[in-house]
């Protein structure tokens, strides 16, 4: 007989609501809720570089969750979703410098015109999968790259553009940057909950029945080209959440932050994170960040080993390192980090016994 | 015929009232089952002269096919006589060149797959088709897709009402877990299940799209005398419970003869015969190009 | 018709080694059914090998090719065998990103070894000048690389149709599993579809490198030829040598006829937008398998 051990030993569920709640003991829910009050309180503890680094790792988080969206749940792939992050934090620049507008109404306009722009590139989805969409989303990339750098009246060109945070609000001033973090790590948050309810109700379960067999979803009354461009739509709409606060903290925005390189990153550390899992696309974007804080702490010492000439190096140790552990995960764990830490609750629940 | 139905039918409610009910009450909300006069009598499906053929391979020419209200109609016939492909093109996942389809005088033959499915055309598949990832009872939440009433927005705040709605449909589908007896499985995820808990599954998912007619393909296939005789069960039950009528597609002879109401016969995309098990068993030209020495005996 | 004729020929010379490195997808794709997006980093491996050779060794030039080659064939056994041979079977999305990663991997090895400068090979390898034949003026380069393209593709057809091995792939492309069933090696002509479209890609990387100058940024070279390969249909020689010269034609027409329109560089935008119109107009290719799909 099978046993589920995907769940916590001696819980039941007495109703349907139960069995689809997000957290199955109070326990859990209460870990999460500490978790979450944490990351706030460290904003007053730790010094700016750290928050640095937490507003990089939050925002990434949003746009891996995008991704996973449309790669994870619908299992379309997209090799532009970083091209979709570069719109959404022009958007963002444009209607703050071109029509004035602030922070606050700016921002779910970065969310939607990526969103229409990445429905439309979607719209190939609806007659090919596989190795053929992914060669539109790489279409997809250099034409948007072509439009940010010709378009020079709306985009200023390859020049990059300015864009502000939002100014004193309620008496908080987000110009502080540790303000600016708990900004990020709200939007953050409602992001991944709101990903994590589309996971669980209807819509969620189309996208998982059109990636693991679009045919039967078809067969079985779920229009998949509706689908599918609805997922493309949802995952750059988070790609261009999370290039607006990304691009905030920074309160400028180059066409050259966002290469095919990054887009490749994107896909291949989602893997390595873990597909199909809210978890996995956070792990992802982590490990990614972190090994980028990694390869700038590097420099220094390259460029002591090397001489001045180490200015290729940094470059050169992420495409290598990163390609490497991409590759490796992928032919050792294909199911990514997501699979291992499934692996230690599994162990962790049943305990005293191997298996 | 008939009038043994309408008793077994009674019968069945009594013992099954803890299976599908749910299930029924949705059916009969959204359209009335046949009463007992028009049992038997309706055309609910017309295929009319469909030909197809890929590349040079006539799949199927000229085939005609009706399906009677509450009917239960085999569908049998070599590899490769185009049995599958008939299917394929009802449920609109092929476009025939020729010939046309008809739900209950609607012409279907241009809609797309899943609007039919919508209308309530279900399946189940030759190779198991299932949401691989995806847990037992999700996929049969899954094939209750066109009829969950909220957007996606609704999901994605989570508001109550499609809290409630959620609710709802998982206690309809936890109803067809219950009746395939499944409930030791149902949140496994249906790659790691063995192939006859699979086919069951499938079976599930078609029962929850709220089937006006439910098309099997090859349901008892690979499956040993027990699991066959539980499909068999399955089938005979929903026939009469939701009294809706079945198309199957099956080569275990015995089992056609018992449950079929009446039996199609086709062999190189053409239809060699129809009719009831009797008159078929008796069909010289089905005889002779389908059951071979055997028949005559 | 001067200026539609030095187009044709401009486009003609761009468009055979697009044409070549289309050729180097389609050899894995046929065998193995993925597509090797690594050898767009093999045309700059191959470029800066054969430069290291050729210009700072100064070797001469048929022993600076074979070097080339035979570091080609090396990194082809290695990615097949390291990365490559563990996915089969894995859904579409493993090869894609594996080939991917392969791909930058290449370039940051390039980046390692090379810092990323522009070099070129000078006098030593394609004689330079110019031909002039009527009004029209011909590099000897572009003339050079366009006759070795079709040659390099030429061999390879006719290695496919007379060759034991060769028919061993055209059977191995059919069905994988049937292959194995008629006693072919498949995992050995995986091995050595790896190795051809490989050696291809570099030569390919050579012939750019004279061209263009030896850079990292030949790659994109690699990226334009998806869309040649696309447009010929992802499984067909034929197809990807005239889509190949079709893109350097178009290519070169829409930087004539469009410039005016379209600022900018417009070298890269042209290819995908072309590639956009193919897959919604006809995804499978001029000459692609369209695959029957079964319920």
């Amino acid at each position: 007989m099978t046993i589920n051990v995907d769940r916590p030993c001696g819980t039941f569920d007495s109703n349907y609501y139960q069995a689809m709640e997000i957290f199955r003991t109070p326990l859990r829910k209460f870990l999460m809720i500490a978790f979450i009050v944490l990351l706030y309180a460290i904003a007053f503890i730790l010094d700016d570089y750290i928050i640095s680094i937490l507003i990089v790792f939050c925002a990434f988080s949003i746009g891996m969750t995008g991704l996973q969206i449309i790669t994870g749940y619908a299992g379309q792939i997209s090799l532009g979703h970083a091209a979709f992050m570069g719109v959404g934090m022009y958007t963002m620049a444009v209607f703050q410098e071109h029509l004035g507008f602030n922070f606050w109404f700016a921002l779910p306009l970065a969310g939607l015109v990526p969103m229409i722009i990445g429905m439309l590139f979607g719209v190939p989805a609806v007659r090919i999968k596989g190795l053929y969409l992914a060669f539109a989303s790489l279409a997809a990339h250099f034409v948007i790259v072509y439009a940010i750098n010709n378009w020079r009246s709306v985009t200023n060109g390859t020049d990059g553009m300015y864009l502000h945070r939002p100014g004193v609000l309620l008496g908080i001033d987000f110009m502080i940057d540790k303000y600016y973090y708990i900004l990020v790590l709200t939007v953050t948050v409602i992001m991944i909950y709101f990903a994590k309810n589309l996971s669980r109700t209807r819509l969620g379960r189309a996208f998982v029945a059109v990636r693991d067999n679009d045919i039967a979803a078809e067969v079985m009354g779920i229009n998949i080209a509706h689908t599918k461009v609805l997922a493309f739509g949802i995952g750059c709409f988070y790609a261009g959440i999370a290039g607006a606060v990304g691009g905030g903290y920074y309160e400028y925005v180059n066409v050259e932050w966002f290469t095919l390189t990054d887009s490749i990153w994107y896909l291949g550390f989602l893997v390595v994170g873990g597909l199909g899992s809210i978890f996995g696309a956070i792990a992802g974007a982590v490990v990614w960040k972190s090994l980028d804080e990694l390869s700038t702490l590097v420099t220094p010492i390259t460029e002591a080993l090397l001489g001045g000439m180490a200015f290729y190096a940094s470059a050169a140790f992420s495409l290598v390192i990163y390609s490497l552990i991409v590759i490796v995960v992928l032919v050792l764990e294909p199911r990514g980090i997501n699979h291992r830490w499934q692996i230690i609750k599994r162990s962790y629940r049943l305990h005293p016994f191997p298996y | 015929m008939a009038v043994d139905t309408r008793d077994i039918v009674k019968k069945r409610e009594q013992r099954y009232s803890y299976g599908l009910t749910l299930l029924r009450d949705c059916i009969e909300e959204t359209r009335d089952l046949p009463n007992e006069e028009d049992f038997f009598k309706k055309n609910v499906l017309r295929v009319e002269d469909i030909t197809i053929s890929f590349g040079g391979l006539n799949a199927l020419s000229d085939v005609n096919l009706e399906l009677r209200e509450g009917e239960l109609l085999a569908i049998i016939g070599p590899n490769g006589a185009g049995k599958t492909t008939l299917l394929n093109v009802i449920s609109g996942f092929y476009k025939a060149q020729k010939g046309d389809v008809y739900f209950q005088d609607t012409k279907i033959t241009n809609y797309s797959s899943h609007k039919i499915a919508e209308m309530g055309i279900c399946r189940t598949f030759q190779n198991i088709a299932l949401y691989t990832g995806l847990s037992v009872i999700d996929n049969i939440i899954a094939g209750r897709h066109p009829h969950i009433k909220y957007n996606f927005l609704n999901g994605m705040l989570y508001f109550p009402w499609a809290r409630r709605e959620e609710a709802r449909q998982r206690a309809i589908a936890e109803d067809i877990v219950d009746f395939l007896e499944m409930e030791q499985v149902r949140n496994t995820t249906v790659g790691m299940l063995s192939y006859g808990l699979r086919k069951r599954a499938e079976l599930g998912r078609a029962l929850a799209l709220e089937p006006r007619i439910l098309l099997l393909d090859e349901p008892m296939a690979g499956m040993n005398l027990d699991e066959k005789e539980d499909i068999a069960r399955f089938i005979v039950d929903i026939h009469e419970f939701l009294r809706i009528p079945i198309v199957m597609i099956e080569h275990d002879m015995g089992v056609v003869m018992d449950i079929a109401d009446r039996i199609a016969v086709l062999d190189f995309g053409l239809k060699i015969g129809d009719g009831t098990p009797e008159e078929i068993s008796k069909n010289q030209k089905v005889v002779s190009a389908y059951l071979g020495k055997a028949g005559e005996q | 018709m001067e200026d539609l004729l030095k187009s044709i020929m401009l486009g003609l010379a761009s468009g055979g080694i697009y044409a070549l490195v289309a050729v180097s997808y389609v050899i894995i794709y046929k065998s193995t059914r993925i597509f090797a997006f690594s050898q767009a980093g093999m045309l700059v491996i191959g470029a800066y090998t054969f430069w290291q050779c050729l210009v700072v060794w100064s070797l001469p030039i048929w022993i600076s090719i074979l070097i080339t080659l035979a570091i080609a064939a090396a990194i082809a056994i290695i990615i097949e065998r390291v990365s490559m041979r563990p996915l089969i079977g894995q859904p579409i999305l493993a090869p894609i990103v594996v080939t991917l990663g392969v791909m930058l991997f290449l370039r940051g090895i390039a980046l390692l070894f090379w810092h990323g400068e522009v070099e070129g090979y000078g006098e030593a390898f394609l004689p330079l000048g110019v031909w002039h034949v009527g009004f029209l003026s011909l590099p000897k380069i572009q003339v050079y690389g366009f006759i070795i393209c079709m040659l390099v593709i030429a061999l390879l057809i006719s290695f496919y149709k007379y060759t034991r091995t060769g028919l061993g792939m055209r059977v191995v492309h059919e069905d994988h599993l049937v292959a194995q069933n008629l006693g072919i090696n498949v995992k050995r002509i995986f091995q050595y579809s790896w190795i051809f479209s490989c050696a291809v890609a570099v030569i390919g990387g050579m012939l750019l490198g004279n061209i263009q100058g030896v850079g990292l940024d030949l790659d994109a070279n690699g990226l334009i030829a998806i869309a040649a390969v696309l447009f010929g249909g992802l499984e067909s020689f034929g197809g990807a040598v005239i889509a190949g010269l079709a893109i350097g034609i178009i290519q070169i027409f829409a930087i004539q006829y469009l410039g005016a329109l379209l600022p900018g560089e417009i070298t890269m935008l042209v290819p995908f937008v072309f590639l956009l119109l193919i897959l919604l107009i006809k995804p499978y290719g001029l000459f692609g398998l369209v695959r029957i799909e079964r319920l």
